[in-house]
């Protein structure tokens, strides 16, 4: 058994090969996993929102790009190194919708835009990006073979 | 906007009235009694919603209804599938499993009953304040509560550090166990407030 280590919404933590990383219940929020392969150390940010741009203060691992400024910094604090890292991520689910409204802001969809994006700038490539739907997911990341366990309640589980 | 502990009570007045018929409402279509906690009105970080909803990837059917009007707001009535089951059992008179998933029946009967009680809620709102307020039709998810209620908050995309909500447990026999949450927009509840004189 692994040690779990659980990462709460708009927080981030990072951990060393064999714990896994954990969090519960992503809707419209994402969960970024990041890695370094070789040094097997990784981390994982569960996100609300795409950008920080306008709030002022607030809680940095909220956002898509200052949570994954964050993460980077700490993961090559542990060593790693920048160009070996590689990420993943799950989430950004629609989860209602009103008959007959089209939704006019789809926050799931915009949130893996931004993170997609963040990765590109820091120039760290996607490997998986399971988003989209309209169900909830909850997933593991083993932060040494890069694992990403997806759980659903009705839309099965899979390891990618 | 900061919020006085006299301004706190007047919420939780108003949580009061509304969860009442809702918790009357609820009684009357399932013929059971229905028991309802004092409400409680919660200013927290939205992370730190776990404590108020527990395990964030339990299953639990959330029915979901926007209120429109002169103070609009967001209307939330979760509770567990095993409870939304039995409620969806006494409303069709069966002991038959019911598909809360897929099967259509028992979904529109589950949106139904939330109808039902956001109606009831709102209606005494407005009474209460004499502002104009309209429920949406309502939307129905059954999944993990966190993902739920994630989408609810974060549906405009954006979210204050914290957030403001009025919060009522409603248990009935069988085991039947929810909670209900009304989410005023800022300037809705100045006005609510504001219609109190408070």
């Amino acid at each position: 058994m692994n040690d779990v280590i659980t990462v709460g919404m708009a927080d981030f933590k990072t951990a060393v090969a064999p714990i896994l990383l954990l969090t519960a219940g992503l809707g419209s929020c994402i969960g970024i996993c990041v890695h370094d392969p070789l040094l097997k150390v990784g981390g994982m940010a569960h996100i609300m929102l795409p950008t920080a741009n306008g709030s002022l203060g607030g809680n940095p691992a909220k956002y898509a790009d200052t949570a994954l400024e964050l993460l980077v910094r700490d993961i090559m604090s542990m060593g790693a190194s920048k160009s070996r890292l590689r990420a993943k991520m799950a989430g950004g689910a629609q989860m209602f919708s009103f008959p007959g409204k089209p939704p006019v802001l789809k926050i799931g969809d915009r949130n893996a835009e931004a993170v997609e994006q963040e990765l590109k700038r820091h120039g760290i490539p996607l490997l998986v990006a399971d988003v989209g739907g309209s169900f909830g997911r909850t997933i593991h990341f083993n932060v040494g073979t890069g694992d990403l366990h997806i759980r659903t309640i009705n839309h099965g589980e899979k390891v990618v | 906007m900061k919020i006085t502990q006299f301004q706190l009570d007047a919420l939780r007045e108003i949580g009061n009235i509304g969860s009442a018929h809702a918790a009357t409402a609820l009684s009357t279509l399932l013929q059971r009694r229905i028991d309802m906690s004092v409400p409680e009105v919660w200013a927290v970080r939205f992370e730190e919603l776990s404590a108020i909803v527990g395990q964030l990837d339990d299953p639990q059917a959330v029915i979901y209804v926007k209120v429109e009007g002169d103070a609009p707001g967001k209307a939330v009535f979760f509770f567990p599938v095993e409870s939304a089951e039995i409620v969806v059992q006494l409303l069709f008179g069966t002991n038959e499993p019911m598909d809360l998933y897929m099967g259509e029946m028992a979904q529109s009967a589950l949106k139904e009953v939330g109808n039902i009680l956001v109606s009831s809620f709102i209606m005494a709102l407005t009474q209460f304040s004499g502002i104009p307020l309209q429920p949406s039709v309502p939307a129905l998810a059954v999944d993990m509560i966190g993902a739920s209620l994630d989408a609810i908050f974060l549906e405009e995309g954006v979210l204050d550090d914290t957030v403001l909500f009025i919060d009522t447990q409603l248990t009935g026999i069988p085991k039947i166990e929810g909670q209900f949450i009304f989410l005023p927009e800022e300037g809705s509840l100045k006005k609510l407030l504001g219609a109190m004189g408070v």
